[in-house]
């Protein structure tokens, strides 16, 4: 795996408006394995945090019976968080940090695309 | 289980460090293995142990990479099956602070651990007392471990 | 019948302003030319989309086609415009009465009573109600089908005072599974969750969800993002949606994949207003 190819997903997330930064995160460590970030955004900070919330979500989903994450979405007053859990193995996450009014499902979409692009 | 402290002014930025990254067990120490504070140790002799062995670690690799020509590692890390261990050192106007810190796998993680391990180690800049040279002599350092191991397990 | 629908499909093309494609709209449903019907009903509905009527008359195709999930949205519409559409009652009643939730099935047939006490059908769907009846088989119209979890947004209840006031999510579909009101330390408050091999799960989650909920508000406060709002997750078998109806409390709404998450997130938005009253309520 590039890092080419890490860029190439990053760019195909990056591109879209409202997006603030992109990132590949390591899924069990929380640390960044690759990023497109916007000034003012705090890498390993959005790793290490997504990555623990997203350990959090995939116990409570296991826990209803609801399966693994495909996508989910944290919804804040001032941004949002979009992270689509990796196909691989090794727990990569993309995320996308983005402002509030983001088109999601375009998001989604890239995400999924990327994601698919790194697997 | 509480953080306990031989020197006030680390308390507050370890308690918080143990809480944002919930780790299992941390010291801090000099890097002569002195131990300023501790959290989660239930023996003395542990504390003991793991503070030589700690200030032992950050010594080879400090050395290790003056050998290479290069600025001493900022962290190390050891990862097991079902724990990490994270060493790093922090300077401060009282000197040089190791911390060592094991978390557990499930409940944490290397990134939690690095990113709380930066805002410990502002504030325990900030928070830290000046330097103050002392000459140690070898009855006043005995006396100074008795009382630091009691301070530490609150007896 | 034929020339019913040619006269009133010249009456449409001559004034498309008019309202005759409701009758238009019925007069095909009755032949079974449902998808011309719907062309016209869809047609009448842009032109006027406060019309009661119309969501009704769409309401019913969709009904007919199967497609529940819409058909209950534009009922819903239809009672929001018109709280006394007999129409739109009794399509909300036939729909709660197809997944079991007879409650809410015969508050809506009691609410058309209330306006139309004569209605000879209206008692009738109550005394089938009532009577632990089966619900009418697919060559009655509208045509059935099980529907499997209907998951489209509960209708305002006209007669939410009639229902248990102790279930917390009381006017909600889905009211007994599916959606899960805990407080912030991970107790459940009401609600309840199976997972797909029955299982009551319910206690097991909210504790996980506390974590969840506190580990959202972190992020979102180191990260800058301000408070968090809601966080929707798209599973391989399942959609949940975590919102905060209150600071101390948290909200659970679990569908299965069919339901979009745009969807469940207008769901969790009305679960949310319901389970801040009762919050209110409490105090």
């Amino acid at each position: 795996m590039t890092a080419d190819v890490f860029r190439q997903a990053l760019d195909l997330i990056t591109r879209v408006r409202g997006v603030r930064g992109a990132m590949l995160v390591s899924g069990d460590d929380g640390l960044v394995v690759a990023e497109q970030l916007m000034e003012g955004i705090k890498g390993t900070a959005v790793a290490a945090l997504t990555a623990s919330l997203a350990g959090r979500l995939r116990r409570a989903m296991d826990a209803a019976g609801v399966g693994s994450s495909v996508f989910w979405h944290l919804q804040a007053e001032q941004g949002a968080l979009l992270v689509v859990p990796g196909i691989g193995e090794g727990g990569l996450l993309v995320v996308a940090v983005a402002e509030p009014d983001v088109n999601i499902g375009l998001v989604r979409l890239e995400l999924l695309r990327a994601a698919e692009a790194v697997g | 289980m509480t953080a306990r402290a031989v020197e006030g002014w680390t308390l507050q930025p370890l308690t918080d460090f143990v809480r944002e990254a919930s780790v299992r067990l941390v010291l801090l120490m000099t890097p002569a293995g002195q131990v300023l504070a501790q959290f989660g140790f239930s023996r003395a002799l542990d504390v003991m142990s793991a503070a030589a062995l700690g200030a032992a670690i950050m010594a080879s690799t400090g050395e290790l990479a003056r050998q290479l020509r290069q600025a001493p590692f900022a962290a190390l890390n050891h990862q097991g099956q079902r724990h990490g261990i994270f060493l790093s050192s922090l300077a401060t106007e009282r000197g040089a602070v190791v911390v060592l810190a094991v978390y557990d796998l499930d409940v944490s993680s290397l990134g939690l651990v690095q990113l709380f391990f930066e805002q410990m180690a502002e504030e325990l800049r900030a928070a830290s007392p000046k330097q103050v040279s002392k000459q140690v002599l070898a009855e006043d350092f005995e006396r100074e471990l008795s009382e630091s191991l009691n301070t530490l397990f609150g007896r | 019948m034929a020339d019913d629908v040619r006269a009133l499909s010249a009456e449409l093309a001559q004034d498309p302003q008019s309202l005759v494609f409701l009758r238009l709209g019925e007069a095909l449903r009755r032949k079974g030319q449902l998808d011309a019907a719907l062309r016209v009903a869809v047609n009448g509905l842009e032109r006027h989309p406060h019309l009661a009527d119309a969501h009704d008359l769409y309401a019913r195709l969709l009904a007919d086609k199967h497609e529940y999930e819409r058909a209950f949205d534009e009922w819903d519409m239809a009672v929001r415009i018109a709280a006394n559409h007999i129409g739109a009652l009794k399509g909300l009643a036939f729909l709660y009465f197809k997944v079991g939730d007879v409650a809410q099935a015969e508050a809506h047939l009691e609410a058309a009573r209330r306006y139309e006490p004569d209605d000879p059908t209206i008692a009738q769907a109550l005394v089938m109600v009532r009577g632990g009846a089966r619900p009418p088989s697919p060559t009655t119209a509208p045509a059935l089908e099980p529907v499997a979890t209907a998951a489209a947004p509960a209708a305002p209840a006209p007669t939410a005072g009639v229902l248990d006031e102790s279930q917390v999510f009381a006017g909600l579909e889905g009211a007994l599974e599916g959606l899960v009101l805990l407080d912030a330390a991970g107790m459940v408050l009401g609600g309840a969750l199976r997972s797909p091999a029955g299982a009551d799960v319910t206690d097991a989650v909210a504790a996980y969800l506390a974590g969840v909920s506190q580990e959202a508000a972190r992020t979102v406060k180191l990260l800058g993002l301000g408070v968090w709002a809601g966080l929707s997750a798209e599973g391989q078998h399942g959609n949940v949606h975590l919102a905060q109806p209150s600071k101390d409390a948290l909200l659970l709404v679990v569908r299965d994949r069919g339901v979009p998450l745009g969807r469940l997130a207008i769901l969790a938005q009305r679960a949310t207003a319901t389970a801040r009253r009762w919050l209110e309520r409490q105090r």
